[in-house]
Protein backbone atom coordinates (compact mmCIF):
# COMPACT_ATOMS: atom_id res chain seq x y z
CA UNK A 1 0.00 0.00 0.00
CA UNK A 2 1.62 3.21 -1.14
CA UNK A 3 1.14 6.72 -0.12
CA UNK A 4 0.77 7.92 -3.85
CA UNK A 5 -2.00 5.20 -4.56
CA UNK A 6 -4.13 4.97 -1.51
CA UNK A 7 -6.56 7.32 -2.00
CA UNK A 8 -7.32 5.77 -5.31
CA UNK A 9 -7.38 2.13 -5.11
CA UNK A 10 -9.84 0.35 -4.14
CA UNK A 11 -9.23 -0.80 0.06
CA UNK A 12 -8.88 -4.12 1.36
CA UNK A 13 -12.21 -4.97 3.81
CA UNK A 14 -9.96 -4.79 6.64
CA UNK A 15 -8.68 -1.61 5.96
CA UNK A 16 -12.01 -0.38 4.97
CA UNK A 17 -13.46 -1.12 8.06
CA UNK A 18 -10.50 0.36 10.24
CA UNK A 19 -11.02 3.29 8.86
CA UNK A 20 -14.53 3.44 9.66
CA UNK A 21 -14.11 2.46 13.01
CA UNK A 22 -11.76 5.95 13.81
CA UNK A 23 -14.56 7.80 11.60
CA UNK A 24 -15.57 8.84 15.02
CA UNK A 25 -12.76 9.33 17.09
CA UNK A 26 -9.57 7.60 18.00
CA UNK A 27 -9.38 4.30 19.72
CA UNK A 28 -7.43 1.85 21.01
CA UNK A 29 -6.67 -1.72 19.06
CA UNK A 30 -9.49 -3.57 21.55
CA UNK A 31 -11.94 -0.46 20.65
CA UNK A 32 -10.84 -0.69 17.18
CA UNK A 33 -11.61 -4.46 16.96
CA UNK A 34 -14.97 -3.85 19.01
CA UNK A 35 -16.43 -0.97 16.82
CA UNK A 36 -15.08 -3.67 13.81
CA UNK A 37 -17.84 -5.98 14.87
CA UNK A 38 -20.40 -3.43 15.99
CA UNK A 39 -20.39 -1.53 12.81
CA UNK A 40 -20.25 -5.40 10.62
CA UNK A 41 -23.51 -7.05 12.89
CA UNK A 42 -20.61 -9.05 14.10
CA UNK A 43 -19.83 -10.33 10.47
CA UNK A 44 -15.55 -8.80 10.96
CA UNK A 45 -13.83 -10.76 13.43
CA UNK A 46 -10.65 -9.40 13.11
CA UNK A 47 -7.79 -11.26 15.35
CA UNK A 48 -5.21 -8.97 16.66
CA UNK A 49 -2.62 -10.48 13.71
CA UNK A 50 -4.51 -9.10 11.07
CA UNK A 51 -5.35 -6.25 13.04
CA UNK A 52 -2.07 -4.47 13.69
CA UNK A 53 -0.97 -6.12 10.97
CA UNK A 54 -3.27 -3.80 8.87
CA UNK A 55 -2.62 -0.76 10.89
CA UNK A 56 1.11 -1.04 10.23
CA UNK A 57 0.78 -0.87 6.59
CA UNK A 58 -1.92 2.12 7.19
CA UNK A 59 0.80 3.77 9.33
CA UNK A 60 3.26 3.61 6.50
CA UNK A 61 0.66 4.64 3.99
CA UNK A 62 -0.58 7.68 6.56
CA UNK A 63 -3.96 7.11 6.94
CA UNK A 64 -3.65 6.73 10.67
CA UNK A 65 -1.44 7.61 13.57
CA UNK A 66 -0.78 6.99 17.32
CA UNK A 67 -2.29 9.69 18.84
CA UNK A 68 -1.79 9.09 22.57
CA UNK A 69 -1.22 6.66 25.18
CA UNK A 70 -3.29 6.44 28.57
CA UNK A 71 -6.23 4.56 30.66
CA UNK A 72 -9.14 4.22 29.11
CA UNK A 73 -11.52 4.79 32.01
CA UNK A 74 -14.40 2.02 31.00
CA UNK A 75 -11.57 -0.74 31.30
CA UNK A 76 -8.69 -1.37 33.85
CA UNK A 77 -5.83 1.06 34.71
CA UNK A 78 -3.17 -0.60 32.03
CA UNK A 79 -2.47 2.75 29.87
CA UNK A 80 -3.46 1.91 25.92
CA UNK A 81 -2.31 3.24 22.78
CA UNK A 82 -4.56 5.42 21.04
CA UNK A 83 -4.59 5.57 16.90
CA UNK A 84 -6.39 8.44 15.22
CA UNK A 85 -7.47 8.82 11.15
CA UNK A 86 -5.56 11.26 9.49
CA UNK A 87 -6.55 13.59 6.76
CA UNK A 88 -5.20 11.23 4.29
CA UNK A 89 -6.99 8.67 6.24
CA UNK A 90 -10.42 10.64 5.87
CA UNK A 91 -9.84 11.39 2.37
CA UNK A 92 -9.48 7.93 1.15
CA UNK A 93 -12.45 6.68 3.48
CA UNK A 94 -14.32 9.11 1.76
CA UNK A 95 -13.26 8.28 -2.03
CA UNK A 96 -13.96 4.59 -0.79
CA UNK A 97 -17.40 5.28 0.36
CA UNK A 98 -18.02 7.36 -3.05
CA UNK A 99 -16.64 4.37 -5.09
CA UNK A 100 -19.22 1.99 -3.06
CA UNK A 101 -21.95 4.60 -3.78
CA UNK A 102 -20.98 5.15 -7.52
CA UNK A 103 -21.21 0.56 -8.33
CA UNK A 104 -24.56 0.84 -5.92
CA UNK A 105 -25.98 3.54 -8.38
CA UNK A 106 -24.86 1.00 -11.68
CA UNK A 107 -26.34 -2.08 -9.78
CA UNK A 108 -29.88 -0.45 -8.83
CA UNK A 109 -30.21 1.09 -11.94
CA UNK A 110 -29.50 -2.34 -14.38
CA UNK A 111 -31.92 -3.76 -11.44
CA UNK A 112 -34.69 -0.98 -12.10
CA UNK A 113 -34.12 -1.70 -15.88
CA UNK A 114 -34.41 -5.90 -15.74
CA UNK A 115 -30.66 -5.94 -17.14
CA UNK B 1 -9.24 -19.07 40.01
CA UNK B 2 -8.59 -21.67 37.73
CA UNK B 3 -9.32 -19.62 34.69
CA UNK B 4 -7.51 -16.80 36.02
CA UNK B 5 -4.05 -19.33 36.31
CA UNK B 6 -4.78 -20.53 32.66
CA UNK B 7 -5.34 -16.64 31.39
CA UNK B 8 -2.02 -15.72 33.19
CA UNK B 9 -0.78 -18.92 31.05
CA UNK B 10 -2.03 -18.01 27.81
CA UNK B 11 -0.99 -14.48 28.34
CA UNK B 12 2.95 -15.49 28.61
CA UNK B 13 2.66 -17.95 25.46
CA UNK B 14 1.15 -15.07 23.14
CA UNK B 15 4.11 -12.86 24.44
CA UNK B 16 6.61 -15.60 23.28
CA UNK B 17 4.68 -15.53 20.38
CA UNK B 18 4.79 -12.00 19.27
CA UNK B 19 8.50 -12.47 19.75
CA UNK B 20 8.44 -14.15 16.28
CA UNK B 21 7.17 -10.60 14.77
CA UNK B 22 10.30 -8.84 13.09
CA UNK B 23 11.88 -6.66 15.29
CA UNK B 24 10.22 -3.32 13.89
CA UNK B 25 6.79 -4.51 13.91
CA UNK B 26 7.40 -6.10 17.78
CA UNK B 27 8.75 -2.79 19.18
CA UNK B 28 5.85 -0.85 17.61
CA UNK B 29 2.74 -3.30 17.79
CA UNK B 30 3.84 -6.04 20.67
CA UNK B 31 3.06 -4.37 23.95
CA UNK B 32 -0.97 -2.94 21.85
CA UNK B 33 -1.12 -6.96 20.70
CA UNK B 34 -0.20 -8.35 24.07
CA UNK B 35 -3.04 -5.88 25.40
CA UNK B 36 -5.47 -6.79 23.40
CA UNK B 37 -4.98 -10.61 23.55
CA UNK B 38 -5.82 -9.73 27.23
CA UNK B 39 -8.81 -7.89 27.07
CA UNK B 40 -10.47 -10.01 24.50
CA UNK B 41 -9.40 -13.20 27.28
CA UNK B 42 -11.22 -11.19 29.54
CA UNK B 43 -14.22 -10.64 27.92
CA UNK B 44 -14.46 -14.13 27.73
CA UNK B 45 -14.37 -14.94 30.53
CA UNK B 46 -16.18 -12.15 31.74
CA UNK B 47 -19.28 -13.82 29.94
CA UNK B 48 -18.78 -17.25 31.15
CA UNK B 49 -17.11 -19.02 27.78
CA UNK B 50 -14.12 -20.83 27.99
CA UNK B 51 -10.75 -19.90 26.62
CA UNK B 52 -9.44 -22.31 25.06
CA UNK B 53 -11.30 -22.39 21.56
CA UNK B 54 -10.77 -18.23 21.61
CA UNK B 55 -6.67 -18.68 22.31
CA UNK B 56 -6.79 -21.77 19.45
CA UNK B 57 -8.01 -19.06 16.96
CA UNK B 58 -5.80 -16.28 18.07
CA UNK B 59 -2.64 -18.02 18.05
CA UNK B 60 -3.16 -19.42 14.77
CA UNK B 61 -4.44 -15.93 13.19
CA UNK B 62 -1.54 -14.18 14.67
CA UNK B 63 0.51 -16.94 13.34
CA UNK B 64 -0.29 -16.30 10.14
CA UNK B 65 0.21 -12.62 10.86
CA UNK B 66 4.06 -13.59 12.01
CA UNK B 67 4.44 -15.18 8.19
CA UNK B 68 3.27 -12.45 6.23
CA UNK B 69 5.19 -9.89 8.56
CA UNK B 70 8.45 -11.63 8.40
CA UNK B 71 8.11 -11.89 4.24
CA UNK B 72 7.34 -8.49 4.34
CA UNK B 73 10.20 -7.43 6.37
CA UNK B 74 12.46 -9.73 4.27
CA UNK B 75 11.40 -8.43 1.09
CA UNK B 76 11.59 -5.36 1.92
CA UNK B 77 15.43 -5.84 3.54
CA UNK B 78 16.42 -7.60 0.49
CA UNK B 79 14.68 -4.46 -1.89
CA UNK B 80 17.05 -1.86 0.63
CA UNK B 81 20.46 -3.66 -0.05
CA UNK B 82 19.56 -4.05 -4.04
CA UNK B 83 19.19 -0.55 -3.56
CA UNK B 84 22.01 0.55 -1.43
CA UNK B 85 24.66 -2.02 -3.64
CA UNK B 86 23.28 0.05 -6.81
CA UNK B 87 23.42 3.30 -5.18
CA UNK B 88 26.81 2.53 -4.44
CA UNK B 89 28.06 1.31 -7.71
CA UNK B 90 27.09 4.46 -9.07
CA UNK B 91 29.07 6.74 -6.27
CA UNK B 92 31.62 4.59 -7.20
CA UNK B 93 31.93 5.51 -10.67
CA UNK B 94 32.50 9.00 -9.45
CA UNK B 95 36.40 8.05 -8.39
CA UNK B 96 36.36 5.03 -10.97
CA UNK B 97 35.32 7.61 -13.80
CA UNK B 98 37.77 10.09 -12.40
CA UNK B 99 40.83 7.88 -12.27
CA UNK B 100 40.85 7.22 -16.28
CA UNK B 101 40.69 10.92 -16.55
CA UNK B 102 43.01 12.78 -13.56
CA UNK B 103 46.25 12.45 -14.06
CA UNK B 104 48.09 10.64 -10.98
CA UNK B 105 45.14 9.15 -9.83
CA UNK B 106 46.71 5.70 -9.69
CA UNK B 107 43.91 3.79 -7.01
CA UNK B 108 44.88 -0.19 -6.45
CA UNK B 109 41.92 -2.33 -7.23
CA UNK B 110 42.15 -2.77 -3.23
CA UNK B 111 41.28 0.48 -3.18
CA UNK B 112 38.12 0.56 -5.38
CA UNK B 113 37.26 -2.16 -3.05
CA UNK B 114 37.71 -0.77 -0.02
CA UNK B 115 35.74 2.30 -1.11
CA UNK B 116 32.43 0.51 -2.49
CA UNK B 117 31.94 -1.58 0.86
CA UNK B 118 32.52 2.01 2.59
CA UNK B 119 29.71 3.28 0.57
CA UNK B 120 27.54 0.39 0.80
CA UNK B 121 27.98 0.37 4.59
CA UNK B 122 27.72 3.98 4.97
CA UNK B 123 24.22 3.17 2.43
CA UNK B 124 23.16 0.97 4.77
CA UNK B 125 23.53 2.28 8.15
CA UNK B 126 21.81 5.13 6.59
CA UNK B 127 18.89 3.37 5.69
CA UNK B 128 18.81 1.50 9.27
CA UNK B 129 18.59 4.58 11.41
CA UNK B 130 16.16 6.71 9.09
CA UNK B 131 13.34 4.53 9.05
CA UNK B 132 13.93 5.19 12.58
CA UNK B 133 11.16 8.07 12.26
CA UNK B 134 9.41 9.45 9.24
CA UNK B 135 9.83 13.08 9.69
CA UNK B 136 12.00 14.46 6.31
CA UNK B 137 14.33 16.30 8.78
CA UNK B 138 15.35 13.10 10.94
CA UNK B 139 16.19 11.62 7.83
CA UNK B 140 17.87 14.67 6.48
CA UNK B 141 19.77 15.10 9.70
CA UNK B 142 21.32 11.59 9.08
CA UNK B 143 22.08 11.60 5.86
CA UNK B 144 24.10 14.94 6.54
CA UNK B 145 25.60 13.74 9.68
CA UNK B 146 27.03 10.16 7.58
CA UNK B 147 28.21 12.24 4.15
CA UNK B 148 30.12 14.46 6.66
CA UNK B 149 31.57 11.53 9.05
CA UNK B 150 32.02 9.50 5.81
CA UNK B 151 34.15 12.64 4.01
CA UNK B 152 36.01 13.53 7.48
CA UNK B 153 36.88 10.10 8.03
CA UNK B 154 38.18 9.20 4.31
CA UNK B 155 40.17 12.65 4.15
CA UNK B 156 41.67 12.06 7.42
CA UNK B 157 42.73 8.79 6.88
CA UNK B 158 44.03 9.71 3.20
CA UNK B 159 45.98 12.53 5.22
CA UNK B 160 47.15 10.48 7.76
CA UNK B 161 48.92 8.03 5.25
CA UNK B 162 50.50 11.04 3.01
CA UNK B 163 51.96 12.52 6.38
CA UNK B 164 52.48 10.02 8.38
CA UNK B 165 51.69 12.15 11.48
CA UNK B 166 49.86 10.44 13.97
CA UNK B 167 48.76 13.81 15.42
CA UNK B 168 45.91 13.43 12.55
CA UNK B 169 44.10 10.56 14.23
CA UNK B 170 42.22 13.37 16.86
CA UNK B 171 40.17 13.85 14.28
CA UNK B 172 38.96 10.07 14.82
CA UNK B 173 37.99 11.46 18.11
CA UNK B 174 34.89 13.45 16.48
CA UNK B 175 33.56 10.48 15.13
CA UNK B 176 34.33 8.42 18.48
CA UNK B 177 32.17 11.06 20.10
CA UNK B 178 29.28 10.45 17.21
CA UNK B 179 29.63 6.62 17.68
CA UNK B 180 29.10 7.10 21.30
CA UNK B 181 26.48 9.66 21.44
CA UNK B 182 24.22 7.84 19.21
CA UNK B 183 24.33 4.95 20.93
CA UNK B 184 23.70 6.60 24.16
CA UNK B 185 20.39 8.50 22.50
CA UNK B 186 19.89 4.93 21.05
CA UNK B 187 19.27 7.42 17.99
CA UNK B 188 15.96 9.14 18.94
CA UNK B 189 16.39 12.83 17.80
CA UNK B 190 17.09 15.18 20.70
CA UNK B 191 20.24 12.85 21.30
CA UNK B 192 21.35 12.60 18.22
CA UNK B 193 21.28 16.68 17.91
CA UNK B 194 23.27 16.78 21.13
CA UNK B 195 25.75 14.40 19.86
CA UNK B 196 25.90 16.57 16.60
CA UNK B 197 26.17 19.68 18.51
CA UNK B 198 29.05 17.80 20.65
CA UNK B 199 30.76 16.78 17.24
CA UNK B 200 30.85 20.22 16.10
CA UNK B 201 32.52 21.56 19.10
CA UNK B 202 34.72 19.50 19.37
CA UNK B 203 36.02 19.73 15.81
CA UNK B 204 35.98 23.65 16.50
CA UNK B 205 38.28 23.34 19.45
CA UNK B 206 40.75 21.18 17.75
CA UNK B 207 40.90 23.73 14.91
CA UNK B 208 41.76 26.17 17.38
CA UNK B 209 44.25 23.98 19.21
CA UNK B 210 46.28 23.35 16.00
CA UNK B 211 49.71 24.98 16.05
CA UNK B 212 50.14 27.77 14.07
CA UNK B 213 53.12 28.56 11.86
CA UNK B 214 51.58 26.78 8.66
CA UNK B 215 52.14 28.85 4.97
CA UNK B 216 49.28 31.00 4.48
CA UNK B 217 47.67 29.18 1.86
CA UNK B 218 47.55 26.03 3.64
CA UNK B 219 46.59 27.81 7.18
CA UNK B 220 43.50 29.14 4.60
CA UNK B 221 42.28 25.89 3.09
CA UNK B 222 42.69 23.86 6.87
CA UNK B 223 40.25 26.75 7.94
CA UNK B 224 38.03 26.08 5.64
CA UNK B 225 37.95 22.46 5.90
CA UNK B 226 37.79 22.72 9.40
CA UNK B 227 34.75 25.10 8.93
CA UNK B 228 32.97 23.43 6.08
CA UNK B 229 33.03 20.08 8.53
CA UNK B 230 31.56 22.01 11.78
CA UNK B 231 28.79 23.83 9.29
CA UNK B 232 27.66 20.40 8.32
CA UNK B 233 27.91 18.59 11.67
CA UNK B 234 26.10 21.88 13.15
CA UNK B 235 23.63 21.34 10.17
CA UNK B 236 22.42 18.38 11.09
CA UNK B 237 21.77 18.63 14.68
CA UNK B 238 19.51 21.32 13.63
CA UNK B 239 18.09 18.79 11.67
CA UNK B 240 17.55 16.83 14.36
CA UNK B 241 16.47 19.48 17.05
CA UNK B 242 13.82 20.48 14.59
CA UNK B 243 12.82 16.36 14.13
CA UNK B 244 12.73 16.11 17.76
CA UNK B 245 9.46 19.13 18.18
CA UNK B 246 6.92 17.68 19.76
CA UNK B 247 4.63 17.56 16.65
CA UNK B 248 6.60 15.77 14.38
CA UNK B 249 7.85 12.26 13.86
CA UNK B 250 5.04 11.39 11.13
Amino acid sequence: MGKKNTAQAPLTPAVLHILLALSTGERHGYGIMKQVLADSQGKAKMGPGTLYGSMGRMMEAGLIRESDKRVDPEMDDERRIYYELTGAGRAALEAELQRYRGVVAVAEGRLAHGH
Amino acid sequence: MATNVAGRRYRTWYAMLLRLYPRPFREQFGEGMAQTFHDLCREHRDAGRGLFGLVLWIFFETSVGIVRENTTHMSQLGRTTLRVALGALALLMVPLVASRVVEGWNWPAGTFVLVYVLFFATGMVYAAIAKKMGAWSYKAGVGVALVAGFALGWSNMVHVADSENPANLVYYSVLVVGGVGAWLARLEARGLARTLFAMAAILALIAVMLPSGAPPNLARNMAIGHGVFVALFSASGLLFRHASAPSRGY
